[in-house]
Parts: structure tokens; C-alpha cells; sequence
């Protein structure tokens, strides 16, 4: 079947089958490899996209569900990693493996956008991604940092 | 100079190639992709090339999977070249040049530089250090010819070369084709140590950093190629079983579908001997649907009929039956003898009953990196091309030559970053059965995902080990003698007792193995060995000094007195002191302690030691809280600090995973837990509050020990020793979970 996305505010023309999650439409249709695949069942988080800003693991959206939602990837987070967050990630050496960080990064500025200066709770509420090489302490930090930065801003 | 700072690592390469119906375009970033990428500009070194842009292209033998090891060997590089950071980019060494020029690369940095994580080694960082060094003299007996100065006046300094008598400068990018052609006299001197000014000193951004955060990073499964095809990779559910028979007509015609390959054990395949020896890469029974896009490949091998002949490993195997074969192995004549002095069994046997005896467990967990197996490859009669996340290049380089028959000087081998190994990755096991479905397409890049339940079912998993351990205490209450019988699923990963007990600080000791050999495949697995054997030996000496009625730090702090090696007395008192050991606690909480090395080699002065200290509390109703975990270490040195406490923090939260949820079970054969539905991770909300790195215990030492797999030995055993402090209970099988009620 064919739908229309919007992906980083450009639209794209896709013909898949059905079933296809949104997170393999980006990947193998579109070629936007940022956005990775973890375990394919929402449990790691690995696929985080926004959905209208909200955070969903794009592995169980069907992608043709998308049609007239404005979807975020990681590629379209900011230009040039300007985000406050990937800023916050550079200077904190915050990844390892790196291979779930896309994911994290995602569903952090989706938190911000709720939460510009989130408490611990409100991080462990909302950061239920996993990460194998351990890099939680960082990604706290790095979120904290970030919220601080913002709401200096404000 | 045209070149803008920061702009080289946001460089692509944008290739094209002619494809039916029309031109395929195809980007990938050059960090991951471009073996040789560099070639046509003049080399300064086979390590080491620079561009009139002045990039500087540092050629790695190894690929990065989190450690920092590929930002390592470019630091080595960056300290004597003296180039600026933000020039410094990476792309592999060409093995096939390697295999050509009579091992050019390998000879030099040693087999282990092939490892992500091996950047601190030796060896590699020699090499490295002097390929800058050579570089840099060359680039100044450039400059010098041309300005005709002597070179002793020429400065060398963050990509500047400049003669301040004359005022002139000029960018390295300039003088790079010149300096290439300039035959040095002699190689340089190295700078001391003390006059560095990169290593120890900065903690540049790592090299992958920014694509990681902008979603450009190339990781194996990121890889796209003109004209590749997608494979989705079914293996026999019980390991060692076999593919009866299957149905393609049910999916031929299901959209996208291209083909099948099957995986055949019985083709004829070359053997060679190393390094692959330590490693189970034996190809296994399977089938890949292999069609135009993943999800396709996927949908229509879940709706491929598949029926599979199970083998042996069905019978009877839960893993109740597993645990059961080890324990009763206890109890039997042990296999092999690794170690023995003293007297250790005649004391013990005059003890009795007053004898200190325990026996522990361990079980099969998975390594669950985040990025799936996978891997590509382009197979052709007489040339192999792989973007495979190998975490051995040289060990891929074997495989592909054993499991095609092309010579090793046509084996390309590219490295995509890896999505975690943990030792996973290291075997090549998983790079074979992408060979293996992809040489039955030849001319075609063929691209292997492993689903995650597949990652999970179809794993090398860390070793299943048990011990029966037998002590009896001297008079001032320390261990006199030990016997230890260790049972585990493959002999390979035994007797690595990593420990100063079994080298002199026990006056007799006598260590023992015995394999047991299971259907189910175990592998490399982060610490191999000391991940299971210091959770044992760490906790019975606890046993072992509750006996004695000694506390557990003074106790160790007793037994390391003996050892030369002051490191060990040093981490014991830092942990110790930075996490307040021996403070009042509120009722329910207490602190354990543990003490590990990895890569000892049963001397003093080499390896890395640790000491752990956990703070726990045990609700009322029973529920386990980790407060706080604070290490200790001393790698004698560290090259970049931030990077060592990026490891020993993750290892400890890796530690903790695995001493509190891992546990894969068997039911008729098969692994039961497939994601992480069922196999439950550590996620934010469940990491201690305070996880505590502390530096001050590095002895300053002339050696960098390494320290990716320490962490994970200790948490184990020092969060298991703080709960038999809380509870009275003592903890002697892995994992341990969250629940101590009762």
C-alpha cells in the first residue's frame, strides 16, 4: 500500500506492505538509518521517534498510522546536532556503544518539552529505554544539564 | 588553508553506481565505510596519511564498540604528530595490504590491536606513537628544505608548522605530499611520558560521538549497498539440531521475496588453526529468506514451514537438569589439575567438620547487545567484501577465508561501528553464517539480520560454572588452605582464577576442574571466567572471615598484606574510605565488599585491580534497595581518564545486571527467554542513585592495564556480601533478583 509521511518536515511518497512498522519504512524504504532496531516488540526503546512531538517506539506503529502526523527522527532533531541535548551529550563523551543513544536522545527531548527542567523522577518516569554498556549515569547528567541550560534561557 | 574546523567529520562520500533501471545512489559516512579512502593522497606511514585539507586519516587495525579504543589509537597518533583534534578522523588498515606486504600492520601492533578495546595494549601504542613521531619529522624536514632553515628551527604544532626566525608558516596539509617523499636518517626519539600533552592530559570528544547524536553513525546493520538484498536467518532452535526440510512454495510468491539459502554443516569448509582456536565459530543448520527489503524477509520466513531434526539436545535438557549435571559433577574426580601447592586437601581432611565448605553457581546469560547480530557481505569466486561488526578484525579475516576459500590478500574487510560485543562479537561465529548464506548469492551484497529473538535463542553464552569450595582457617583466623572444584560447560574459560588467593596469599591451595559438555553453544562472554570466579571466591572468603568473626575489610586487608603488589592494600583503604566503610547504618542496610583483577597472569604488577564496596538495604518486606556502589582501581596508569571511568561505571552497572536479573533457562533444549519481555535489564529508574568511580587509588605503576571487563566482577559479590550483612543470609547462586523476603 502507499501512504504520505511527514518526516522532518519533508513528505515522502511510500509503497510497502501493510504491515510494515514505521521504524523499517525509515530505515529500508527511506534510507534514514538513524533510528535503530532493537528488539522489534516496544521493550528497549531503541526506535524512539516523535509522533506530533510525543515519543513512540516506531517499531510497533504500522507506518501507513502516521499518515497526517508530523514525524521526528533523530536526523531531523536539530541541524547540526544544535539540539540542546545533543550538545549536552558531546561535551559529557555521554555514549559507549552508542547504539541505543538516538533512542534516549529522542525520548529525552520529548521529556524537556514537557519537562524543561525535569527532576530524577520525572527522568526515571520517562527514560524506560535500555541501555547494555550502562551509560544511565551520563545520560542523567547530560538531561539535567540540558534542562538547566534551557531554563537559563527562559 | 581552506579547511573549516569541525566540517571533516561531517564530510560523505557520495557514491554512484550504474543499477538496473537507472543510477543508485548511495551515502555513506567515511569513518565507517572508506577502507583506502585516503589511498590517493601520499602516506606519511602505512598508519598515517594527511590531506592538503589537512585532515589527518588514522589508519585503525581494530573497529570501536563503546570502549573509546578507536579514539584511543588516534590520541597515540595525535600526541607526537601534534596535529589539532578536530582534524583527526579514522578508516581501517587495508588487511589485504596487510596479507600483500608481508603482515605490515600486525607485526607491528600485535594481534589483540584487531580487538575494539585492544588500543591500550603494548604494543599498538608504540607503534602508534612513533608512526606520529615519524610523521611529524617529516613534515618539519619539509618545511625546512623548502624554506631552507635548519629543521631544529621548525615548530610542529596543531596542524601549524612555523619558523618563528623567518615568520613563516604553512598548514601540515601543505607540506603533506612533500613530507611523504622525505627519508629520515634515523626513526625519532619519543617524547617522555612527562612532556604528553594529549594522553592523560585531554578528553577529546570521541571520534563516533557526533554521528551517534545526529543519526548519522554507521553501525553494521546501517549498512546499505547498490543492488543489496535483505536476509532474515532461521537456526535450528536446539542448538546442534538440523533443518529437516522446508516449504518454499508456501512463500514464493509473498511480495519481495527473492530466495532461500540454506545452511548446511556438512559442506566442505577449510580449517585453519589461528586465532579462531579459543573460539566455537562451527557454522550451524539454518535457513535466511532472502528478499527485497527486511520486513519482507522477515514476514515470509515467520510463514516459511520449516520442520527441524533436534538432536540430542532435546532430551531431557531443562536447565534444572543443567544445574543438576554440574552439582553432581562436584562430587565426582575432578578432570584437570590447574594448580597445587601446599597441602591444601590433607588439612582439610584433618578439619572435618570444622572445615569452611560451600559450593556457588553461575548461569548461561546472554550478552543482549543492543544492536542485533547482523552483517554484510559481498562474496564473489575470487573476492570477499565484509561490513561486518566484527569485534576482531583478524578473527573475520579468518573466518571468511575458511568459509569461503578466498585467499586472505582478497578478503576486504570494512568496519562499521558495533552496537556493543561484550565478547559476542569477538568469535566470528556470527560472521560465518552471514558467509554462509551469502555466498550462496554470489555478485550480490547480502545483508543478515538476526531478529532479536534469533540474537537471543541462537547466543554464545557466558558459561555455566559451579564450585564446591573447601577451606580451613589458621589460628589468627585466615584461610590456611583451599580446595576449589570448578564445574563449567566448556573447559576453555576455566582455571582463570584471577585471584592473589591462589597465587601464595593462601598458603596451600589446590584448583581443579572438571567440564561438563552441554548441547547449548557458550562463548567469550565480558571478564570470561572472572565474571562467574570472582562472584565465587570473593563470597567464601566472606564466608571465610564471618567464621573467623573478622571483619571483611580488615580480613581482606589481612590477606593482601602478603601480596607485593601494594595496589591491592591501596584500593581496599580508598573504597573503603570514600564509602565511609564501618559507618553507622540505619537498621536494614549495610555494606559488602569485594576485591578482583583482570589480567593478572598470576603475577603481581599487571592487570587491573579493583575493590567494590556496595550499600544496600533489605525492606521489612524484604525488598533488596543498592544504594550506592563505589570502586576502586589501579591500572598503574590511565591514558584518558574519562574513558577508563566511563568503563568501570558501566562495567559496574553491567556487573549488576548480571548478579541480580540474568539467568537464561533451557526447556526441552531451547532457550526460553527471547527479548526483553522476558529477560529483564536494568533500566534508569533502577540504577543506584550514587555509582562511584574513584581514581585515587592508581599506584602510578608503568603499565595501562585495561579495564573494561574488572567492574563486572565485583558488584556480584560485594552487593551479595552486603545483604548476608543486612540479612543474615548468604547468597551462593547468581542472579539474586531484587526479593530477599523470608
Amino acid at each position: 500500500m502507499k501512504a504520505t509521511l511527514q518526516i522532518n518536515g519533508t513528505s515522502h511518497t511510500v509503497e510497502a506492505d501493510e504491515s510494515t512498522p514505521l521504524l523499517w519504512v525509515l530505515r529500508d524504504h527511506l534510507g534514514m538509518t538513524g533510528t535503530k532496531f532493537g528488539c522489534g516488540i516496544g521493550q528497549c526503546g531503541a526506535c524512539t521517534v516523535h509522533l506530533d512531538g510525543a515519543a513512540v517506539r516506531s517499531c510497533l506503529v504500522p507506518f501507513n498510522s502516521a499518515t497526517g502526523l508530523e514525524v521526528t527522527t533523530i536526523e531531523g532533531l536539530s541541524q547540526n546536532a544544535s539540539h540542546v541535548l545533543q550538545r549536552a551529550w558531546m561535551e559529557d563523551n555521554v555514549p559507549q556503544c552508542g547504539y541505543c543513544q538516538a533512542g534516549m536522545l529522542m525520548a529525552a527531548a520529548a521529556l524537556l518539552r514537557e519537562h524543561p527542567q525535569p527532576t530524577d523522577a520525572e527522568i526515571d518516569g520517562a527514560i524506560t529505554n535500555i541501555c547494555r554498556c550502562g551509560t544511565y549515569p551520563r545520560i542523567r547528567a547530560a538531561i539535567h544539564k540540558a534542562g538547566k541550560r534551557l531554563s537559563a534561557k527562559e | 588553508m581552506t579547511h573549516e574546523r569541525g566540517i571533516s567529520r561531517r564530510d560523505f562520500i557520495i557514491a554512484t553506481s550504474a543499477a538496473a533501471g537507472g543510477m543508485a545512489l548511495t551515502i555513506f559516512s567515511l569513518d565507517a565505510q572508506s577502507v583506502g579512502a585516503a589511498s590517493k593522497v601520499p602516506e606519511l606511514t602505512p598508519w598515517i596519511v594527511i590531506a592538503a585539507d589537512n585532515t589527518v586519516t588514522v589508519r585503525v587495525p581494530g573497529p570501536e564498540a563503546g570502549t573509546g579504543g578507536m579514539t584511543q589509537i588516534a590520541m597515540l597518533v595525535a600526541e607526537e604528530l601534534q596535529c589539532a583534534w578536530e582534524h583527526v578522523r579514522t578508516e581501517p588498515i587495508s588487511f589485504p595490504r596487510n596479507t600483500r606486504e608481508a603482515d605490515l600492520y600486525i607485526k607491528a601492533s600485535g594481534i589483540w590491536s584487531t580487538f575494539a578495546g585492544g588500543g591500550h595494549a603494548p604494543e599498538i601504542r608504540a607503534t602508534m606513537l612513533q608512526a606520529g613521531a615519524s610523521a611529524r619529522e617529516r613534515l618539519r624536514a619539509a618545511a625546512a628544505a623548502r624554506w631552507n632553515v635548519p629543521v631544529n628551527e621548525i615548530e610542529a604544532r596543531e596542524s601549524v608548522l612555523r619558523h618563528p626566525g623567518t615568520s613563516r608558516s604553512a598548514s601540515y596539509g601543505e607540506f603533506a605530499a612533500q613530507a611523504a617523499r622525505v627519508q629520515l636518517p634515523s626513526e625519532p626519539t619519543l617524547k617522555p611520558e612527562t612532556a604528553w600533552t594529549v594522553l592523560r592530559k585531554q578528553n577529546p570528544p570521541r571520534l563516533h560521538v557526533r554521528s551517534v547524536v545526529d543519526g548519522s553513525s554507521m553501525y553494521g546493520i546501517d549498512v546499505r549497498r547498490p543492488g543489496m538484498l535483505y536476509a532474515a536467518l532461521a537456526q535450528c532452535p536446539v542448538h546442534g539440531g538440523k533443518l529437516k526440510s522446508f516449504d518454499f512454495e508456501a512463500i514464493r510468491r509473498m511480495p519481495g521475496v527473492r530466495g532461500v539459502a540454506v545452511i548446511d554443516p556438512q559442506e566442505a569448509r577449510i580449517h585453519l588453526k589461528k586465532p579462531a582456536y579459543w573460539a566455537l565459530t562451527d557454522v550451524q543448520s539454518g535457513i535466511a529468506v532472502v528478499a527485497d527489503h527486511y520486513w519482507q524477509a522477515r514476514k515470509a520466513l515467520e510463514a516459511l514451514p520449516l520442520q527441524w531434526d533436534y538432536g540430542p539436545g532435546v532430551e531431557k535438557r531443562d536447565t534444572q537438569h543443567l544445574y543438576d549435571a554440574l552439582y553432581a559433577r562436584l562430587n565426582e574426580t575432578p578432570d584437570t589439575l590447574q594448580k597445587d601447592f601446599g597441602d591444601a586437601p590433607k588439612l582439610i581432611a584433618e578439619a572435618g567438620d570444622e572445615a569452611v565448605v560451600a559450593t556457588y553457581l553461575t548461569p548461561l546469560s546472554e550478552h543482549a547487545t543492543l544492536e542485533p547480530l547482523n552483517g554484510t557481505a559481498l562474496v564473489t569466486k575470487d573476492k570477499v567484501e565484509l561490513w561486518h561488526p566484527a569485534a576482531m578484525a583478524a578473527q573475520a579475516q579468518l573466518i571468511a577465508q575458511e568459509e569461503t576459500g578466498v585467499a586472505p590478500e582478497n578478503i576486504e574487510i570494512h568496519m562499521p561501528l558495533i552496537g556493543g560485543s561484550f565478547g559476542r562479537r569477538v568469535g566470528g561465529d556470527d560472521l560465518r553464517m552471514v558467509l554462509a548464506v551469502a555466498k550462496k548469492f554470489p555478485g550480490t551484497p547480502i545483508h543478515v539480520i538476526w531478529s532479536r529473538e534469533e540474537t537471543f535463542r541462537q547466543g554464545r553464552y557466558r558459561d555455566l560454572q559451579a564450585v564446591r569450595f573447601a577451606a580451613t582457617l589458621d589460628k589468627d583466623g585466615l584461610p590456611e588452605a583451599l580446595v576449589a572444584h570448578v564445574a563449567g560447560h566448556t573447559p576453555v574459560t576455566l582455571g582463570l582464577f584471577n585471584s592473589i588467593y591462589a597465587n601464595g596469599c593462601i598458603p596451600n591451595v589446590r584448583i581443579e576442574t572438571s567440564a561438563v559438555p552441554m548441547h547449548v553453544l557458550t562463548g567469550q562472554f565480558r571478564g570470561p571466567g572472572y565474571n562467574s570466579q570472582c562472584f565465587f571466591i570473593e563470597s567464601f572468603i566472606d564466608e571465610c572471615a564471618a567464621r573467623a568473626g573478622i571483619d571483611p575489610l580488615e580480613y581482606r586487608l589481612r590477606i593482601v598484606s602478603k601480596w607485593p603488589d601494594s595496589g591491592w592494600t591501596k584500593c581496599l583503604r580508598e573504597v573503603a574510605a570514600h564509602s565511609r566503610w564501618g559507618q553507622k547504618l540505619p537498621p536494614r542496610h549495610a555494606q559488602g565488599i569485594a576485591m578482583g583483577n583482570w589480567g593478572m597472569e598470576d603475577k603481581p604488577f599487571t592487570g587491573t585491580t579493583i575493590a567494590a564496596v556496595a550499600t544496600v538495604e533489605v525492606t521489612e518486606t524484604g525488598s533488596l534497595i543498592v544504594h550506592a556502589i563505589d570502586v576502586a582501581f589501579d591500572s598503574g596508569k590511565v591514558l584518558n581518564i574519562d574513558a577508563v571511568n566511563a568503563q568501570l561505571q558501566g562495567s559496574t552497572i553491567f556487573g549488576l545486571n548480571l548478579c541480580l536479573h540474568e539467568e537464561l533457562h533451557v526447556k526441552d533444549g531451547q532457550i526460553v527467554e527471547a527479548n526483553f519481555d522476558s529477560y529483564k535489564m536494568l533500566r534508569m529508574a533502577d540504577i543506584p542513585p550514587r555509582i562511584n568511580v574513584h581514581a585515587s587509588a592508581l599506584s602510578g605503576h608503568d603499565r595501562y592495564g585495561g579495564t573494561g571487563e574488572v567492574g563486572v566482577g565485583v558488584v556480584g559479590p560485594a552487593v551479595a556480601n552486603a545483604i548476608f550483612r543486612a540479612t543474615a543470609r548468604r547468597i551462593r547462586a547468581m542472579p539474586f533478583g531484587t526479593d530477599h523476603a523470608g
